[in-house]
């Protein structure tokens, strides 16, 4: 992606294609992209797909 | 091809006349990227890279780009988008992309495409390639100066 002065700056970020997950252990619910995904709240990698 | 070595602590500047771009490892850490609405993490691999580019050379532009960067990995600042059009974008003065690939386009306007792998760039750095491999960088159609330096300490 392109981004300008540390923020991105970009118009459809939709089309990133994040993917929802919930975590197993916290219950904590984020939007992530990439292949490790680990809940950004306790750090466990025990997480699911929404 | 160029093959640069880019420690855990280090920042790798490839510099031009009048552009500059300075790659770092992602260390695997993740990242926030945060829009109006929501908050999505970019999650990354141990050889990614965090890229960054300017349109300026020097020694002033390289302190910029190391900033930059020391904010979004070591200080896990996140990354804001703006919505399109914001009248901040045209102020910014520095692109990132974060990944295991990044191409730099010139003709294209900071702002105006949303594909993880591509980044703004000058002219001179047209169609250079920049791929994160174990240990640092593989970059192509790169033919300006290297400089590798400490990420500030």
């Amino acid at each position: 992606m392109c981004t300008c002065g540390g923020p991105p700056d970009i118009n459809d970020v939709k089309s990133l294609e994040a993917k929802d997950y919930v975590c197993q252990d916290c219950g904590n619910k984020f939007k992530g992209l990439g292949s490790k995904p680990k809940c950004p709240s306790c750090m466990s990698k025990n997480v699911e797909l929404r | 091809m160029m093959n640069i070595q880019i420690g855990d602590d280090q920042i790798a500047y490839l510099e031009g006349a009048r552009g500059t771009l300075a790659l770092v490892k992602t260390l695997g850490q993740f990242f926030y990227m945060e829009t109006e609405s929501e908050e999505i993490i970019l999650f990354t691999e141990d050889d990614d890279l965090l890229v960054a580019s300017t349109f300026g050379s020097g020694e002033k532009f390289r302190r910029g780009l190391n900033c930059t960067l020391y904010q979004i990995r070591e200080l896990e600042a996140p990354l804001i988008v703006l919505p399109k059009g914001h009248p901040a974008s045209p102020r910014l003065k520095t692109a990132v992309s974060v990944g295991s690939f990044t191409r730099i386009k010139c003709d294209i306007q900071a702002g105006t495409h949303p594909e993880l792998d591509v980044l703004c760039g000058v002219p001179e750095f047209a169609n250079v390639e920049i791929r994160g491999v174990k240990g640092g960088a593989e970059v192509m159609n790169f033919e300006g100066d290297v400089i590798v330096g400490k990420l500030i300490k």
